[in-house]
Protein backbone atom coordinates (compact mmCIF):
# COMPACT_ATOMS: atom_id res chain seq x y z
CA UNK A 1 0.00 0.00 0.00
CA UNK A 2 1.13 3.64 -0.75
CA UNK A 3 -0.03 6.84 0.09
CA UNK A 4 -1.63 9.56 -2.66
CA UNK A 5 -2.79 13.48 -2.25
CA UNK A 6 -5.59 14.06 -4.08
CA UNK A 7 -6.20 17.71 -4.69
CA UNK A 8 -9.63 18.75 -5.84
CA UNK A 9 -9.56 21.67 -8.30
CA UNK A 10 -13.02 22.96 -8.76
CA UNK A 11 -14.34 25.71 -11.41
CA UNK A 12 -16.35 27.60 -9.28
CA UNK A 13 -17.58 26.38 -5.82
CA UNK A 14 -20.46 23.94 -4.78
CA UNK A 15 -21.24 26.51 -2.03
CA UNK A 16 -22.49 29.24 -4.36
CA UNK A 17 -22.84 27.58 -7.11
CA UNK A 18 -25.32 25.06 -6.39
CA UNK A 19 -28.81 25.26 -5.45
CA UNK A 20 -29.64 24.31 -1.79
CA UNK A 21 -31.53 21.15 -3.35
CA UNK A 22 -28.39 20.34 -5.40
CA UNK A 23 -26.17 21.16 -2.57
CA UNK A 24 -28.02 18.58 -0.13
CA UNK A 25 -27.55 16.38 -2.95
CA UNK A 26 -24.18 16.66 -3.39
CA UNK A 27 -23.62 16.65 0.32
CA UNK A 28 -25.19 13.00 0.24
CA UNK A 29 -23.38 11.50 -2.42
CA UNK A 30 -19.85 13.16 -0.77
CA UNK A 31 -21.08 11.38 2.72
CA UNK A 32 -21.70 8.21 1.00
CA UNK A 33 -18.29 7.90 -1.41
CA UNK A 34 -16.48 9.00 1.82
CA UNK A 35 -18.22 6.89 3.80
CA UNK A 36 -16.91 3.65 1.55
CA UNK A 37 -13.40 4.90 1.37
CA UNK A 38 -13.25 5.05 5.31
CA UNK A 39 -14.70 1.62 5.43
CA UNK A 40 -12.69 -0.02 2.85
CA UNK A 41 -9.78 1.70 5.24
CA UNK A 42 -8.60 4.01 2.70
CA UNK A 43 -9.23 7.26 3.81
CA UNK A 44 -5.95 8.39 5.96
CA UNK A 45 -7.80 12.15 6.35
CA UNK A 46 -9.47 14.56 4.06
CA UNK A 47 -10.76 18.05 4.16
CA UNK A 48 -12.62 20.29 2.35
CA UNK A 49 -10.12 24.10 2.06
CA UNK A 50 -11.86 26.80 3.87
CA UNK A 51 -12.11 30.81 2.76
CA UNK A 52 -9.21 32.87 2.69
CA UNK A 53 -6.24 30.85 0.78
CA UNK A 54 -3.16 32.86 1.27
CA UNK A 55 -0.10 32.38 -1.00
CA UNK A 56 3.49 32.94 0.25
CA UNK A 57 6.18 34.09 -2.89
CA UNK A 58 9.65 34.77 -3.30
CA UNK A 59 9.82 38.20 -5.12
CA UNK A 60 13.39 39.26 -5.81
CA UNK A 61 14.66 37.75 -2.06
CA UNK A 62 11.75 39.02 -0.83
CA UNK A 63 8.80 36.65 0.84
CA UNK A 64 5.59 37.73 0.21
CA UNK A 65 2.20 36.31 0.69
CA UNK A 66 -0.76 37.45 -1.03
CA UNK A 67 -4.43 36.16 -2.09
CA UNK A 68 -4.65 33.30 -3.73
CA UNK A 69 -5.92 33.51 -6.80
CA UNK A 70 -9.07 32.17 -6.83
CA UNK A 71 -10.75 33.56 -9.89
CA UNK A 72 -11.10 30.65 -11.79
CA UNK A 73 -9.85 27.03 -10.10
CA UNK A 74 -10.85 26.92 -6.59
CA UNK A 75 -9.03 24.34 -4.46
CA UNK A 76 -11.84 22.87 -2.62
CA UNK A 77 -9.96 20.66 -0.81
CA UNK A 78 -7.87 17.14 -0.42
CA UNK A 79 -7.77 13.59 0.58
CA UNK A 80 -5.16 11.74 1.76
CA UNK A 81 -5.93 7.99 0.70
CA UNK A 82 -3.48 4.48 0.50
CA UNK A 83 -3.96 2.40 -2.32
CA UNK A 84 -2.78 -0.54 -4.07
CA UNK A 85 -0.78 1.45 -6.76
CA UNK A 86 -1.55 4.65 -9.24
CA UNK A 87 -3.97 2.87 -11.10
CA UNK A 88 -5.87 2.08 -7.93
CA UNK A 89 -5.44 5.88 -6.57
CA UNK A 90 -7.14 6.72 -10.34
CA UNK A 91 -10.05 4.78 -10.06
CA UNK A 92 -10.55 6.01 -6.15
CA UNK A 93 -10.39 9.52 -7.77
CA UNK A 94 -12.70 9.01 -10.74
CA UNK A 95 -15.42 7.64 -8.44
CA UNK A 96 -15.59 10.99 -6.41
CA UNK A 97 -19.14 11.97 -7.08
CA UNK A 98 -17.78 15.47 -7.50
CA UNK A 99 -18.00 15.20 -11.21
CA UNK A 100 -21.02 15.56 -11.73
CA UNK A 101 -21.98 18.59 -9.21
CA UNK A 102 -19.12 21.08 -10.61
CA UNK A 103 -16.28 21.24 -13.49
CA UNK A 104 -13.72 19.72 -11.54
CA UNK A 105 -9.91 18.09 -11.82
CA UNK A 106 -8.82 15.65 -8.96
CA UNK A 107 -5.07 15.91 -9.17
CA UNK A 108 -3.43 12.37 -7.82
CA UNK A 109 0.13 12.45 -6.14
CA UNK A 110 1.95 9.89 -4.85
CA UNK A 111 3.84 10.32 -1.79
CA UNK A 112 7.26 9.48 -1.07
CA UNK A 113 7.64 6.36 1.64
CA UNK A 114 10.43 7.18 3.86
CA UNK A 115 13.94 6.62 2.59
CA UNK A 116 12.45 6.94 -1.11
CA UNK A 117 11.52 4.15 -3.46
CA UNK B 1 -50.75 8.74 18.51
CA UNK B 2 -49.85 6.29 20.74
CA UNK B 3 -50.78 5.30 24.22
CA UNK B 4 -48.29 7.45 27.08
CA UNK B 5 -47.61 4.17 28.83
CA UNK B 6 -47.40 2.27 26.45
CA UNK B 7 -44.45 4.22 25.17
CA UNK B 8 -42.75 4.31 28.43
CA UNK B 9 -43.01 0.98 28.77
CA UNK B 10 -41.04 0.34 24.94
CA UNK B 11 -38.72 3.12 25.49
CA UNK B 12 -37.81 1.66 29.05
CA UNK B 13 -37.55 -1.90 27.02
CA UNK B 14 -35.01 0.10 24.32
CA UNK B 15 -33.36 1.76 27.19
CA UNK B 16 -32.14 -1.86 28.24
CA UNK B 17 -31.48 -3.51 25.09
CA UNK B 18 -30.22 -0.26 22.65
CA UNK B 19 -28.34 2.09 25.59
CA UNK B 20 -25.21 -0.17 26.07
CA UNK B 21 -24.99 -0.68 22.65
CA UNK B 22 -25.14 2.86 21.63
CA UNK B 23 -23.05 3.85 24.70
CA UNK B 24 -20.00 1.70 23.67
CA UNK B 25 -20.13 2.72 20.14
CA UNK B 26 -19.69 6.30 20.76
CA UNK B 27 -17.89 5.75 23.88
CA UNK B 28 -15.33 4.32 20.91
CA UNK B 29 -15.33 7.78 18.54
CA UNK B 30 -15.36 10.25 21.83
CA UNK B 31 -12.95 8.23 23.79
CA UNK B 32 -12.97 6.29 26.65
CA UNK B 33 -12.09 9.82 28.86
CA UNK B 34 -15.65 10.81 27.41
CA UNK B 35 -18.15 8.01 28.31
CA UNK B 36 -20.12 10.35 30.31
CA UNK B 37 -20.71 12.56 26.87
CA UNK B 38 -21.97 9.22 25.73
CA UNK B 39 -24.31 8.78 28.32
CA UNK B 40 -25.54 11.88 28.46
CA UNK B 41 -26.41 11.67 24.26
CA UNK B 42 -28.02 8.58 24.45
CA UNK B 43 -29.91 9.35 27.67
CA UNK B 44 -31.38 12.39 25.70
CA UNK B 45 -32.36 10.46 22.51
CA UNK B 46 -34.34 8.43 24.62
CA UNK B 47 -36.22 11.50 26.02
CA UNK B 48 -36.21 12.99 22.67
CA UNK B 49 -37.94 9.60 21.85
CA UNK B 50 -40.56 10.36 25.10
CA UNK B 51 -41.51 13.74 24.05
CA UNK B 52 -41.78 12.97 20.20
CA UNK B 53 -43.57 9.53 20.00
CA UNK B 54 -47.16 10.19 21.51
CA UNK B 55 -47.33 13.07 19.33
CA UNK B 56 -45.93 11.81 16.05
CA UNK B 57 -45.91 8.04 16.55
CA UNK B 58 -44.02 4.98 17.29
CA UNK B 59 -41.51 5.02 14.44
CA UNK B 60 -41.88 1.95 12.66
CA UNK B 61 -38.01 0.49 13.09
CA UNK B 62 -37.24 2.29 16.75
CA UNK B 63 -34.25 1.08 17.67
CA UNK B 64 -32.62 2.69 14.71
CA UNK B 65 -34.40 5.61 14.70
CA UNK B 66 -32.92 6.39 18.72
CA UNK B 67 -29.32 5.30 16.88
CA UNK B 68 -30.15 8.04 14.50
CA UNK B 69 -31.35 10.76 16.99
CA UNK B 70 -28.32 10.11 18.76
CA UNK B 71 -25.95 10.25 16.21
CA UNK B 72 -26.85 13.54 15.52
CA UNK B 73 -26.92 14.53 18.73
CA UNK B 74 -23.31 13.35 18.85
CA UNK B 75 -22.67 15.16 15.73
CA UNK B 76 -23.90 18.50 16.67
CA UNK B 77 -21.98 18.35 20.10
CA UNK B 78 -18.61 17.48 17.99
CA UNK B 79 -19.40 20.31 15.68
CA UNK B 80 -19.95 22.66 18.14
CA UNK B 81 -17.11 22.20 20.40
CA UNK B 82 -14.33 20.83 17.97
CA UNK B 83 -11.47 22.94 19.42
CA UNK B 84 -12.33 22.19 22.96
CA UNK B 85 -12.68 18.53 23.61
CA UNK B 86 -9.91 15.68 23.09
CA UNK B 87 -11.70 12.79 21.36
CA UNK B 88 -10.41 9.31 20.73
CA UNK B 89 -6.48 9.36 19.06
CA UNK B 90 -7.88 7.13 16.34
CA UNK B 91 -11.25 9.38 15.64
CA UNK B 92 -9.80 12.55 16.62
CA UNK B 93 -8.53 13.94 12.76
CA UNK B 94 -11.95 12.08 10.90
CA UNK B 95 -13.83 14.69 13.91
CA UNK B 96 -12.48 17.50 12.93
CA UNK B 97 -13.41 17.54 9.24
CA UNK B 98 -16.27 18.54 7.44
CA UNK B 99 -16.11 15.85 5.22
CA UNK B 100 -15.39 13.10 7.28
CA UNK B 101 -17.51 14.22 10.48
CA UNK B 102 -20.54 12.41 9.27
CA UNK B 103 -19.22 9.21 7.83
CA UNK B 104 -17.51 8.71 10.74
CA UNK B 105 -20.87 8.80 12.85
CA UNK B 106 -22.60 6.83 10.09
CA UNK B 107 -20.16 4.30 9.85
CA UNK B 108 -19.45 2.45 12.86
CA UNK B 109 -23.13 1.44 13.89
CA UNK B 110 -22.99 -2.35 12.20
CA UNK B 111 -24.03 -5.25 13.97
CA UNK B 112 -20.44 -6.51 13.61
CA UNK B 113 -18.70 -3.44 15.27
CA UNK B 114 -21.70 -2.86 17.77
CA UNK B 115 -20.97 -6.03 19.33
CA UNK B 116 -16.93 -5.26 19.38
CA UNK B 117 -17.40 -1.97 20.95
CA UNK B 118 -19.38 -4.08 23.63
CA UNK B 119 -16.07 -6.18 24.12
CA UNK B 120 -13.87 -3.03 24.50
CA UNK B 121 -16.42 -1.42 27.00
CA UNK B 122 -16.23 -4.34 28.99
CA UNK B 123 -12.25 -4.66 28.71
CA UNK B 124 -12.37 -1.02 29.91
CA UNK B 125 -15.00 -0.83 32.95
CA UNK B 126 -12.90 -3.88 34.15
CA UNK B 127 -9.34 -2.50 33.69
CA UNK B 128 -7.88 -3.68 36.93
CA UNK B 129 -6.85 -0.20 38.45
CA UNK B 130 -10.45 0.39 39.16
CA UNK B 131 -12.13 -1.55 42.15
CA UNK B 132 -14.31 -4.27 41.85
CA UNK B 133 -17.33 -2.65 43.34
CA UNK B 134 -16.70 0.03 40.97
CA UNK B 135 -16.18 -2.22 37.75
CA UNK B 136 -19.70 -3.69 38.12
CA UNK B 137 -21.98 -0.37 39.18
CA UNK B 138 -20.17 0.60 35.74
CA UNK B 139 -20.69 -2.24 33.80
CA UNK B 140 -24.85 -2.05 34.37
CA UNK B 141 -24.33 1.64 33.82
CA UNK B 142 -23.01 1.40 30.23
CA UNK B 143 -23.31 -1.56 29.42
CA UNK B 144 -26.51 -2.51 30.41
CA UNK B 145 -28.75 0.17 30.54
CA UNK B 146 -29.66 0.26 34.82
CA UNK B 147 -30.57 3.53 36.13
CA UNK B 148 -28.61 5.04 39.20
CA UNK B 149 -31.74 4.04 41.52
CA UNK B 150 -31.86 0.60 40.10
CA UNK B 151 -28.01 -0.67 41.32
CA UNK B 152 -28.53 0.67 44.27
CA UNK B 153 -31.58 -1.55 44.42
CA UNK B 154 -29.73 -4.41 43.23
CA UNK B 155 -26.92 -3.91 45.37
CA UNK B 156 -28.69 -3.16 48.54
CA UNK B 157 -27.15 0.06 48.51
CA UNK B 158 -27.90 4.22 48.45
CA UNK B 159 -28.19 5.68 45.14
CA UNK B 160 -25.28 8.66 46.57
CA UNK B 161 -23.14 5.20 47.14
CA UNK B 162 -23.24 3.70 43.34
CA UNK B 163 -22.78 7.18 42.20
CA UNK B 164 -19.87 7.87 44.12
CA UNK B 165 -18.49 4.47 42.53
CA UNK B 166 -19.54 5.21 38.95
CA UNK B 167 -17.76 9.02 39.57
CA UNK B 168 -14.92 7.42 40.95
CA UNK B 169 -14.50 4.74 37.73
CA UNK B 170 -14.93 7.47 35.20
CA UNK B 171 -12.78 9.31 37.02
CA UNK B 172 -9.53 6.49 37.09
CA UNK B 173 -10.44 6.15 33.50
CA UNK B 174 -9.75 9.84 33.31
CA UNK B 175 -6.38 10.44 34.68
CA UNK B 176 -5.18 6.93 33.50
CA UNK B 177 -5.71 7.01 30.69
CA UNK B 178 -7.32 3.45 30.16
CA UNK B 179 -8.04 3.01 26.38
CA UNK B 180 -11.05 1.71 24.84
CA UNK B 181 -9.55 -1.35 23.65
CA UNK B 182 -9.97 -5.22 23.66
CA UNK B 183 -5.69 -5.82 25.26
CA UNK B 184 -3.42 -8.05 23.09
CA UNK B 185 -0.74 -10.70 23.46
CA UNK B 186 0.16 -11.98 26.15
CA UNK B 187 -1.84 -9.17 28.74
CA UNK B 188 -5.08 -10.63 27.25
CA UNK B 189 -5.44 -13.57 29.26
CA UNK B 190 -4.66 -11.86 32.58
CA UNK B 191 -7.43 -8.98 31.73
CA UNK B 192 -10.14 -11.54 30.42
CA UNK B 193 -9.42 -12.99 33.93
CA UNK B 194 -10.14 -9.80 35.22
CA UNK B 195 -13.42 -8.75 33.27
CA UNK B 196 -14.71 -12.57 34.39
CA UNK B 197 -14.51 -12.09 37.59
CA UNK B 198 -16.29 -9.26 37.54
CA UNK B 199 -19.31 -10.42 35.42
CA UNK B 200 -19.38 -13.38 37.97
CA UNK B 201 -19.59 -11.35 40.46
CA UNK B 202 -22.33 -9.16 38.66
CA UNK B 203 -23.83 -12.35 38.37
CA UNK B 204 -24.00 -13.59 41.89
CA UNK B 205 -25.06 -9.69 42.67
CA UNK B 206 -28.13 -10.76 40.97
CA UNK B 207 -28.16 -14.42 41.95
CA UNK B 208 -27.33 -14.66 45.27
CA UNK B 209 -30.19 -12.28 47.27
CA UNK B 210 -33.94 -12.14 46.68
CA UNK B 211 -35.39 -9.04 47.63
CA UNK B 212 -38.23 -7.76 46.60
CA UNK B 213 -37.04 -6.58 43.11
CA UNK B 214 -36.71 -9.88 42.06
CA UNK B 215 -37.29 -8.96 38.75
CA UNK B 216 -34.17 -6.75 38.12
CA UNK B 217 -32.47 -9.30 40.02
CA UNK B 218 -33.51 -12.08 37.16
CA UNK B 219 -32.43 -9.00 34.50
CA UNK B 220 -28.92 -8.80 36.04
CA UNK B 221 -28.49 -12.41 35.84
CA UNK B 222 -29.53 -11.70 32.19
CA UNK B 223 -27.28 -9.50 31.06
CA UNK B 224 -24.08 -10.93 33.10
CA UNK B 225 -25.16 -14.32 30.77
CA UNK B 226 -24.91 -11.49 27.45
CA UNK B 227 -22.18 -10.67 28.28
CA UNK B 228 -20.17 -13.52 28.34
CA UNK B 229 -21.75 -14.55 25.43
CA UNK B 230 -20.37 -11.54 23.64
CA UNK B 231 -17.45 -12.67 24.82
CA UNK B 232 -17.29 -16.52 23.89
CA UNK B 233 -18.35 -15.47 20.72
CA UNK B 234 -15.51 -13.29 19.62
CA UNK B 235 -12.88 -14.52 17.59
CA UNK B 236 -10.07 -12.19 18.89
CA UNK B 237 -10.49 -14.61 22.63
CA UNK B 238 -8.42 -17.84 21.91
CA UNK B 239 -8.68 -20.05 24.98
CA UNK B 240 -12.54 -19.57 26.49
CA UNK B 241 -12.03 -22.83 28.22
CA UNK B 242 -12.66 -20.49 31.71
CA UNK B 243 -15.17 -18.34 29.43
CA UNK B 244 -17.28 -21.26 28.50
CA UNK B 245 -17.15 -22.62 31.88
CA UNK B 246 -18.71 -19.47 33.69
CA UNK B 247 -21.09 -18.97 30.83
CA UNK B 248 -22.10 -22.75 31.53
CA UNK B 249 -22.43 -22.26 35.37
CA UNK B 250 -24.03 -18.65 34.92
CA UNK B 251 -26.96 -20.79 32.67
CA UNK B 252 -27.45 -23.66 35.02
CA UNK B 253 -27.84 -21.52 38.22
CA UNK B 254 -30.32 -19.16 36.24
CA UNK B 255 -32.26 -22.10 34.90
CA UNK B 256 -33.42 -22.53 38.29
CA UNK B 257 -33.68 -19.05 39.22
CA UNK B 258 -37.63 -18.81 39.36
CA UNK B 259 -38.22 -21.36 41.46
CA UNK B 260 -36.31 -20.81 44.42
CA UNK B 261 -39.45 -18.62 45.77
CA UNK B 262 -42.89 -19.74 45.57
CA UNK B 263 -45.82 -17.06 44.79
CA UNK B 264 -45.71 -15.36 48.13
CA UNK B 265 -41.63 -14.21 47.63
CA UNK B 266 -40.45 -16.79 50.11
CA UNK B 267 -37.54 -18.58 49.34
CA UNK B 268 -37.97 -22.17 48.67
CA UNK B 269 -34.75 -24.34 49.64
CA UNK B 270 -33.47 -26.97 46.79
CA UNK B 271 -35.13 -29.64 48.53
CA UNK B 272 -38.64 -27.74 48.36
CA UNK B 273 -37.96 -26.64 44.90
CA UNK B 274 -40.57 -27.82 42.02
CA UNK B 275 -38.25 -28.86 39.50
CA UNK B 276 -40.85 -28.50 37.09
CA UNK B 277 -40.37 -24.65 37.30
CA UNK B 278 -36.96 -25.01 35.98
CA UNK B 279 -36.09 -23.53 32.45
CA UNK B 280 -35.15 -26.46 30.49
CA UNK B 281 -33.76 -25.01 27.30
CA UNK B 282 -31.57 -22.55 29.54
CA UNK B 283 -29.98 -25.49 31.28
CA UNK B 284 -29.50 -27.52 27.97
CA UNK B 285 -27.58 -24.32 27.03
CA UNK B 286 -25.08 -24.40 30.29
CA UNK B 287 -24.61 -28.05 29.80
CA UNK B 288 -23.40 -27.59 26.05
CA UNK B 289 -21.30 -25.11 27.18
CA UNK B 290 -19.70 -26.94 29.75
CA UNK B 291 -19.01 -29.63 27.42
CA UNK B 292 -17.19 -26.95 25.09
CA UNK B 293 -15.44 -25.69 28.41
CA UNK B 294 -13.85 -29.17 29.05
CA UNK B 295 -11.54 -28.63 25.92
CA UNK B 296 -8.96 -27.23 27.38
CA UNK B 297 -6.84 -29.02 30.01
CA UNK B 298 -6.75 -26.42 32.68
CA UNK B 299 -9.45 -26.33 35.35
CA UNK B 300 -10.69 -23.15 36.98
CA UNK B 301 -13.27 -22.00 40.03
CA UNK B 302 -16.08 -21.79 36.81
CA UNK B 303 -15.33 -25.59 35.78
CA UNK B 304 -15.75 -26.90 39.10
CA UNK B 305 -18.61 -24.63 40.13
CA UNK B 306 -21.06 -25.38 36.85
CA UNK B 307 -20.13 -29.07 37.59
CA UNK B 308 -21.54 -28.97 40.78
CA UNK B 309 -24.31 -26.81 39.77
CA UNK B 310 -25.12 -29.62 36.74
CA UNK B 311 -25.14 -32.04 39.20
CA UNK B 312 -27.96 -30.12 41.07
CA UNK B 313 -29.44 -29.49 37.44
CA UNK B 314 -29.56 -33.51 36.60
CA UNK B 315 -31.05 -34.83 39.90
CA UNK B 316 -34.51 -35.85 38.83
CA UNK B 317 -35.82 -35.16 42.53
CA UNK B 318 -33.74 -33.54 45.15
CA UNK B 319 -33.20 -36.94 47.16
CA UNK B 320 -31.70 -38.25 43.98
CA UNK B 321 -28.71 -35.50 44.23
CA UNK B 322 -25.67 -37.43 43.96
CA UNK B 323 -23.88 -35.63 46.91
CA UNK B 324 -20.82 -37.99 46.93
CA UNK B 325 -19.70 -36.81 43.64
CA UNK B 326 -20.67 -33.21 44.75
CA UNK B 327 -18.32 -33.22 48.02
CA UNK B 328 -14.81 -34.79 45.68
CA UNK B 329 -15.83 -31.65 43.59
CA UNK B 330 -15.60 -29.30 46.68
CA UNK B 331 -12.58 -31.35 48.23
CA UNK B 332 -10.97 -30.28 44.34
CA UNK B 333 -12.34 -26.85 44.84
CA UNK B 334 -10.77 -26.49 47.99
CA UNK B 335 -7.36 -26.90 46.26
CA UNK B 336 -7.78 -23.68 44.36
CA UNK B 337 -10.07 -21.94 46.73
CA UNK B 338 -9.90 -22.42 50.59
CA UNK B 339 -11.76 -19.41 51.23
CA UNK B 340 -14.10 -19.85 54.12
CA UNK B 341 -17.73 -19.57 52.18
CA UNK B 342 -16.14 -22.61 49.57
CA UNK B 343 -15.57 -24.45 53.51
CA UNK B 344 -18.49 -23.65 54.81
CA UNK B 345 -20.78 -25.18 51.21
CA UNK B 346 -18.42 -28.26 51.44
CA UNK B 347 -19.52 -28.06 55.16
CA UNK B 348 -23.11 -29.20 53.44
CA UNK B 349 -22.01 -31.72 51.17
CA UNK B 350 -20.39 -33.27 53.45
CA UNK B 351 -23.10 -33.51 56.01
CA UNK B 352 -24.95 -35.85 52.93
CA UNK B 353 -22.34 -37.69 52.61
CA UNK B 354 -21.36 -38.39 56.34
CA UNK B 355 -23.81 -37.14 58.16
CA UNK B 356 -24.21 -33.94 59.91
CA UNK B 357 -22.05 -34.64 63.45
CA UNK B 358 -19.29 -34.83 61.13
CA UNK B 359 -20.10 -31.44 59.48
CA UNK B 360 -20.65 -29.49 62.80
CA UNK B 361 -17.13 -30.29 63.64
CA UNK B 362 -16.16 -29.12 60.28
CA UNK B 363 -17.80 -26.10 61.06
CA UNK B 364 -16.14 -25.79 64.46
CA UNK B 365 -13.06 -24.78 62.37
CA UNK B 366 -14.55 -21.80 60.77
CA UNK B 367 -16.22 -20.36 63.75
CA UNK B 368 -13.67 -17.72 64.45
CA UNK B 369 -13.62 -16.68 60.55
CA UNK B 370 -14.43 -13.02 60.27
CA UNK B 371 -16.47 -12.81 57.41
CA UNK B 372 -18.30 -16.20 58.77
CA UNK B 373 -18.78 -14.29 61.94
CA UNK B 374 -20.94 -11.46 60.22
CA UNK B 375 -22.62 -14.22 57.64
CA UNK B 376 -26.24 -15.26 58.55
CA UNK B 377 -25.51 -18.33 56.12
CA UNK B 378 -23.01 -20.03 58.89
CA UNK B 379 -25.42 -20.31 61.56
CA UNK B 380 -28.56 -21.10 59.71
CA UNK B 381 -26.59 -24.10 58.06
CA UNK B 382 -25.22 -24.73 61.26
CA UNK B 383 -28.38 -24.81 62.46
CA UNK B 384 -29.89 -27.40 59.91
CA UNK B 385 -27.49 -29.52 60.68
CA UNK B 386 -29.07 -29.63 64.40
CA UNK B 387 -32.15 -29.84 63.25
CA UNK B 388 -31.07 -33.12 61.42
CA UNK B 389 -30.05 -34.50 64.78
CA UNK B 390 -32.17 -33.69 66.93
CA UNK B 391 -30.87 -30.77 68.80
CA UNK B 392 -33.65 -28.19 68.84
CA UNK B 393 -31.99 -26.06 71.71
CA UNK B 394 -28.94 -25.59 69.72
CA UNK B 395 -30.86 -25.16 66.60
CA UNK B 396 -33.15 -22.07 68.00
CA UNK B 397 -29.99 -20.39 69.00
CA UNK B 398 -28.59 -20.52 66.09
CA UNK B 399 -31.42 -19.72 63.79
CA UNK B 400 -31.39 -16.66 66.07
CA UNK B 401 -28.24 -15.23 65.20
CA UNK B 402 -29.13 -15.59 62.01
CA UNK B 403 -32.25 -13.73 61.97
CA UNK B 404 -29.88 -10.63 63.30
CA UNK B 405 -27.36 -10.99 60.58
CA UNK B 406 -29.64 -11.71 57.71
CA UNK B 407 -29.71 -8.42 55.60
CA UNK B 408 -32.97 -9.40 53.66
CA UNK B 409 -36.87 -9.36 54.80
CA UNK B 410 -37.27 -12.71 52.94
CA UNK B 411 -34.32 -14.48 54.32
CA UNK B 412 -35.80 -13.36 57.87
CA UNK B 413 -39.13 -14.69 56.96
CA UNK B 414 -37.50 -18.11 55.78
CA UNK B 415 -35.57 -18.21 58.84
CA UNK B 416 -38.23 -17.24 61.35
CA UNK B 417 -40.62 -20.15 59.96
CA UNK B 418 -37.31 -22.67 60.70
CA UNK B 419 -37.14 -20.92 64.25
CA UNK B 420 -40.82 -22.02 64.95
CA UNK B 421 -40.26 -25.28 63.54
CA UNK B 422 -37.99 -25.99 66.25
CA UNK B 423 -40.65 -25.43 68.72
Amino acid sequence: MKDFLLILKTEGSVWTDLSPEQLQKHMEHGTAYIGNLMKEGKLKSANPVDKGSRIVTDKNGILKDGPFNETKEVVAGYFLISAKDIHEAVEIAKANPIFKDIPTAIEVHPMMPVGGN
Amino acid sequence: MSDQSEINQLVDHLFRHESGKMISVLTRIFGSHNMDLAEDVVQDSLLEAIKQWPYKGIPDNPSSWLFMVAKNKALNIVSRDKYKRQYSKEMSHFLQSEWTLEPTLNHPFTDQEITDDQLRMMFTCCHPSISPDSQIALILKTLCGFSIPEIAKAFITTEETINKRLVRARQKIRDNGIPFEVPQGKDIAKRLETVLESIYLLFNEGYSASSGENLIRYEVCEEAIRLVKIIANNPVIENKSGVYALLALMQLNASRFKARQDVEGNILTLEKQNRSLYNYTLMEEGFSNLKRSTSAKEISIYHILATISAYHCSAVEYKLTDWKSILILYDKLVLIDNSPIVLLNRAIALAKVSGAKKAISELEQLRSSSILKSNYLFYSTEAEFFIELNLFSHARTALKKAIRLAPLETERRFLQKRLSDCC
